[in-house]
């Protein structure tokens, strides 16, 4: 053992708790001989790159979750530590049994709620633990169902108590959450050591995911053939968004948000951008009391007005069913036991922690008698948040909490405190003793259930005994270990979920809208970088200071910029107010303002943000390009704006223009038209063509000394990235008729106007409403004039000067006016046809009595 | 007694409503007391989807759609119904009901028999009854002593809500807390119906949600007004050994056979006549009118 390698452990301090991987001696535990020796010889500095090399893989492949209330919480990279958990086959074996009896148990205590109340009626179980419980829904009672079991899904934590056993701890049924991470984490850490993961038995994962996908399928009524099958999300600033993506994108299934759903004729229809479809499974990723504003939270804007009712007609299949989070209950633990006989006749598997349900006198009592030594949690909130733990309460917060469970004493629980296990993180080049919990996980199989081999462990942060993300933890891979295992290898998954092949009508208008401001805001942000790079080289080459006043190059380019980005009063001014006066201030501002509507900063933040809203169709390496333009991005954003120079800034637009451009090129041949790329480019044509016809209306309608005129050209050439074309195209001096039919009328030149309302007419006429043979419809009319327009134009006309005071160009400057409106009302007219289906959902007032 | 109850519930929007989805609890239960003779319900426009269930309390709910466009909803119920309450209130006021102390109650209801929880879930916080305040059971412990019988001590306290607070049409909503009907001692009927029922579970006792109408007798000499009658609300007290007893806190009045069942719940959420989430940029505006006419026995 070389020194290296004994320093990886020598500050290993494990107190009495017991840990996963080391004997109290310090010698390594059986199943974890292989392992150690593994990473023993990986050797320190190897670890510490490996890790980086997880953080990269995680962080480029954009694996996030959110907290919230915090600012800076949304998109958090998820973290994964190189050290797995691994647990030997033969303890799993005894656990996996267990799991399977809770979660059939739990299946049989919500269908009785729902349905007989057997354990009610026969004492089994004290009303107050359901009918106090705010999950209770009385709304749900008696519906039947188009599945056998009434959990399909079920996650459960379990740690590992003081005894060495593995203890349940909590039981998570209404949206569990960490299947998705739990494949990523498998997914990135075998990657990243790849040696370690084939010389140890590890079991896979993948048969799990195809059950799950064969259960969404199995759900649908009436058993039909190929169902439509959505994930339904409370959207990106939920905490776990990411794995809502993820699993969409998976299983190939539409991710949507309440907005995206209706109900109409008793049955639930997904708004495409074509007509309604019928959805026949949902699995939602919405807590209970949000699905559906009609009988449950009026106020949820999360859910389906209706959704209820077409459950209670059998007409679509919740996965899981609403009214399971009466289950996320502490207070049936005290009576698992006795639920397990009646419906059973066994005994639990799992050991549950001791728990004293305080709806009883003598349990009630000791509670209060023994308070300072338990840990006390609502019997309807089992997030770590809500737990009290008793040994930091103030004697007067103390005392409050008595009298509210006194008050109330069937709401409380009270559990033993407990010491859990502790396993190796790698940390700053050193194992550390972490607190862990394991969640595992469990879907249902026909009569029965299946439990994914291992889970997601996640361990506290350091001295936080509380392990939660929203804690800022870490996550480590769940591995089960069984030197008998084969790896069969399975056919690709893929290719098994081939269930219905998408076209672009089917698209949720939702996405097709996100996508189509996903292509304006890469137009906006593409143009206005390259102008205000221009801009900037400019104004820091200029010698003298800015007069803008003056009729020169400079002013026309500052004041393209305010018409650009729509920042007025900027350099031009504005009704009442006048032109700004300190020209760095107002160009960094443009810059790096992501208040500052019109901004770079503010146009890349909106683009993230419609980014995010569909991170479902992006692929890894759109992700590694995403994050690189945020890597390079934000630490502008937070340096003090006075010390920011030109050059600097300059640079950094150099590298955002060329990073936007990759990004640009990867979408092409990373989503299919059919999938909405179509949407992408309509906005980004159509924001391209806006934003050019408002800098050629800016720099080239007015007629200017020749010199000056030909620096403005120039310029606009150079922001245009038309420079080089132009010398080639035309080798001569720049003249404003060249520029014009370079880059207006030109109809083969990828940046000239024309080229680009073309483009826009023909991808228009490809949307589901365009018909061949009926005449246009209202959004292809103002397009197609626009381009008869340009088409009909010639660069004499156009150049000439025919307004002698004022040096207008007044055809040309009519021409663009015109076009613009019609650009506008092309937006409108597709937002109209395509996005707008819903009008605002509200309540109906209700009735006061007199 | 018959009656012949006409409700009718109109919304204008000012904008046009493109659909709607709606919950009625509008249809008088079979009850202790009450018949059903004949019912219709109106709906205009004509809705694209309607059923009627059951729910968990018993009631009747009217589920409907209106899938077009449309700018007001008309919802007219009709009901003939037979009321015969005398011999249900006259044997309140039997022994085997006013006998029945506090202490005798709260012992029954806490032996825990598994099949009384149709009735101890009443007792438990509601939507719109939780977190009473101190001040909720400092007011009914005035009424309520151990040795005290049940019943006399509910009529006490409804008779101090009837004595103490105002009917002030107007001043609270569905919407308005509980601790604030409290504080002001100001409301409607279903502000008295939820004071008196959380002054009741915070002496541990169930109290219960009553939806229904009540029949408004003219001024004597005057003729009745058609559609003066209510939509009205009051409370039932469940007695342990005996059964429900009603009392209306807004008349100081045991119901009879004026005071007509539509359903009952832990409070008013779970009986809202008539609710329900229409797709519309503009606002609504809402007009009732109940009226009740009796017909003879």
């Amino acid at each position: 053992m070389n020194a290296e390698v004994e320093s990886l452990t020598d500050t290993y301090f494990n107190s009495d708790a017991y840990d996963e991987m080391f004997e109290p001696d310090m010698t390594i535990k059986a199943p974890w001989n292989n392992f150690y020796q593994n990473f023993k010889d990986l050797g320190c500095d190897e670890l510490i790159s490996r890790q980086k090399e997880i953080d990269w893989n995680l962080s480029e492949n954009g694996i996030t979750y959110n907290v919230y209330n915090d600012p800076n919480g949304l998109n958090r990279p998820w973290n994964l530590n190189i050290i797995p958990f691994i647990m030997h086959k033969k303890e799993w074996e005894e656990v996996e049994r267990g799991l399977k009896q809770r979660v059939h148990l739990l299946d049989l205590v919500v269908k009785d709620i729902y349905g007989e109340r057997q354990l009610l009626k026969k004492g089994i179980l004290p009303h107050e633990v359901i009918f106090g419980h705010r999950g209770f829904l009385r709304q749900c009672d008696g519906i039947s169902l188009n599945t056998e079991k009434y959990l399909s899904v079920y996650a459960a934590d379990l740690s590992r108590g003081p005894d060495g056993r593995m203890w349940m701890v909590n039981d998570r049924v209404q949206t569990p959450s960490g299947m998705g991470y739990s494949l990523e984490n498998r997914t990135v850490i075998s990657s990243v050591l790849p040696q370690i993961y084939k010389q140890n038995a590890i079991t896979d994962q993948d048969g799990f995911f195809n059950n799950f996908n064969q259960l969404l399928v199995d759900a649908a009524p009436n058993k039909i053939q190929n169902p439509n099958i959505v994930v339904l999300t409370p959207g990106p600033h939920n905490e776990t968004y990411f794995e809502h993506a993820y699993l969409a994108s998976y299983f190939g299934y539409p991710l949507v948000r309440g907005s995206d759903l209706l109900v109409r004729d008793g049955k639930l229809w997904m708004k495409s951008l074509k007509a309604l479809k019928q959805i026949d499974v949902v699995y939602r990723r919405v807590d209970d009391i949000f699905v559906d504003p009609l009988e449950l939270r009026e106020d949820s804007y999360l859910g389906v007005a209706g959704l209820l009712d077409v459950v209670r007609r059998k007409n679509v299949s919740i996965v899981n069913p609403v009214g399971v989070g009466v289950i996320e209950n502490s207070g049936l633990i005290p009576f698992m036991p006795a639920i397990a006989k009646f419906f059973l006749d066994e005994k639990l598997i799992l050991p549950q922690i001791a728990t004293w349900w305080c709806g009883q006198k003598k349990e009630l009592d000791h509670v209060i008698a023994n308070i300072s030594k338990l840990v006390i949690k609502r019997i309807d909130r089992s997030s770590r948040e809500t737990i009290v733990f008793t040994e930091f309460l103030s004697p007067e917060a103390l005392e409050a909490l008595i009298l509210k469970i006194k008050n109330k004493p069937h709401l409380y629980v009270a559990q033993e405190k407990i010491t859990f296990s502790t396993a190796p993180n790698f940390t700053k080049g050193k194992l550390e003793p972490r607190n862990m919990v394991c969640r595992a996980f469990a879907i249902a199989n026909k009569d029965h259930y299946d439990i994914m081999s291992g889970g997601l462990v996640r361990v506290s942060s350091t001295e936080d005994v509380r392990v939660s993300n929203q804690r800022g933890g870490t996550s480590k891979d769940f591995c089960i270990i069984d030197e008998t295992y084969k790896k069969t290898r399975k056919s690709n998954y893929f290719n098994s979920f081939s269930s219905n092949a998408t076209e672009l009508s089917d698209l949720p208008s939702l996405t097709a809208e996100n996508l189509y401001w996903a292509g304006r805001y890469v137009g906006r942000a593409l143009i206005t970088s390259r102008h205000l790079r221009t801009v900037l080289k400019e104004v820091a080459n200029s010698d003298t200071a800015i007069d803008l006043k003056a009729d020169n190059k400079i002013t026309t380019l500052l004041q393209t910029i305010t018409q650009l980005t729509n920042a007025y009063p900027g350099f031009i001014g504005s009704k009442g107010e006048p032109m700004v006066s300190d020209v760095k201030k107002e160009l960094i501002a443009l810059v790096v303002d992501k208040t500052k509507s019109g901004s770079l900063a503010h146009t890349i933040s909106m683009f993230s943000n419609s980014y995010y809203s569909i991170r479902n169709l992006w692929s890894t390496d759109m992700w590694r390009v995403f994050d690189s333009i945020h890597k390079l991005w934000n630490p502008i954003l937070k340096e003090a704006t006075d010390n920011l120079s030109y050059k600097r800034i300059i640079k950094v637009l150099d590298q955002l223009i060329t990073r936007i451009i990759a990004f640009m090129g990867l979408i092409e041949e990373s989503i299919l038209v059919e999938q909405g790329l179509l949407l992408y480019f309509i906005g980004l044509n159509l924001e391209r063509a806006i934003l050019n016809t408002t800098s050629y209306q800016s720099m080239l309608t007015i007629a200017t000394e020749e010199h000056v005129e030909y620096e403005i050209l120039e310029a606009m050439l150079h922001s245009h990235e038309s420079l080089n074309i132009y010398r080639y195209s035309y080798r001569s001096h720049i003249n404003i008729e060249s520029v014009l039919s370079l880059v207006l009328l030109n109809t083969k030149y990828a940046r000239s106007l024309t080229f680009l309302v073309g483009r826009l007419k023909k991808d228009i006429s490809r949307l589901p409403h365009s018909k061949i043979d009926a005449g246009l419809q209202d959004y292809e009319k103002a397009i197609f004039e626009a381009y008869s327009k340009l088409r009909l134009s010639s660069t004499q006309t156009l150049a000439l000067v025919s307004e002698e005071q004022t040096q207008e160009r007044v055809a040309l400057e009519t021409l663009l006016t015109e076009l613009k409106a019609l650009f506008y009302d092309t937006t409108k007219a597709i937002a109209d046809t395509y996005f707008n289906h819903s009008k605002d959902q509200n309540q109906l007032t209700l009735q006061n009595f007199s | 007694m018959d009656f012949l109850i006409t409700h009718i519930t109109e919304y204008s929007y000012n904008e046009p409503v493109v659909f709607c989805h709606n919950i009625a609890t509008i249809k008088p239960r079979v009850s202790a007391g009450q018949t059903i003779l004949e019912y219709a319900i109106d709906i205009a426009p004509q809705p694209t989807q309607f059923s009627e269930r059951s729910d968990f309390f018993g009631n009747n709910i009217t589920r409907f759609s209106i899938e077009k466009e449309h700018e007001k909803l008309t919802v007219v119920s009709k009901c003939k119904i037979k009321r015969d309450y005398t011999a249900i209130k006259d044997s309140f006021f039997s022994k085997k009901c006013t006998a029945i102390t506090l202490e005798n109650a709260l012992e029954t209801l806490n032996l825990n028999a598994p099949n009384n929880f149709d009735s101890k879930q009443f007792i438990l916080d509601s939507i719109l009854i939780r977190n009473s305040k101190p001040n909720i059971k400092a007011y009914a412990l005035a009424s309520f002593k151990p040795n005290r019988s049940v019943f006399e001590a509910t009529n006490e306290l409804m008779q101090r809500i009837y004595t103490d607070f105002k009917f002030v049409s107007g001043f609270t909503s569905v919407s308005t807390p509980l601790d604030v009907v409290m504080e002001e001692k100001k409301g409607v009927c279903q502000d008295f119906a939820q004071v008196a029922i959380a002054c009741l579970r915070s002496v541990g006792l169930p109290g219960r949600y009553i939806s229904g109408y009540i029949e408004t007798l003219p001024p004597p000499g005057k003729p009745k007004l058609v559609g003066a009658d209510a939509s009205h609300a009051w409370f039932a007290v469940f007695i342990p050994g005996f059964g429900w007893v009603d009392f209306d806190p807004t008349n100081n009045k045991i119901p009879e056979n004026q005071h007509i069942v539509v359903g009952w719940g832990r409070d008013y959420y779970d009986v809202p006549p008539l609710k329900g989430v229409v797709y519309s940029s503009g606002r609504s505006s809402l007009k009732v009118s109940v009226d009740i006419k009796a017909l003879g026995n």
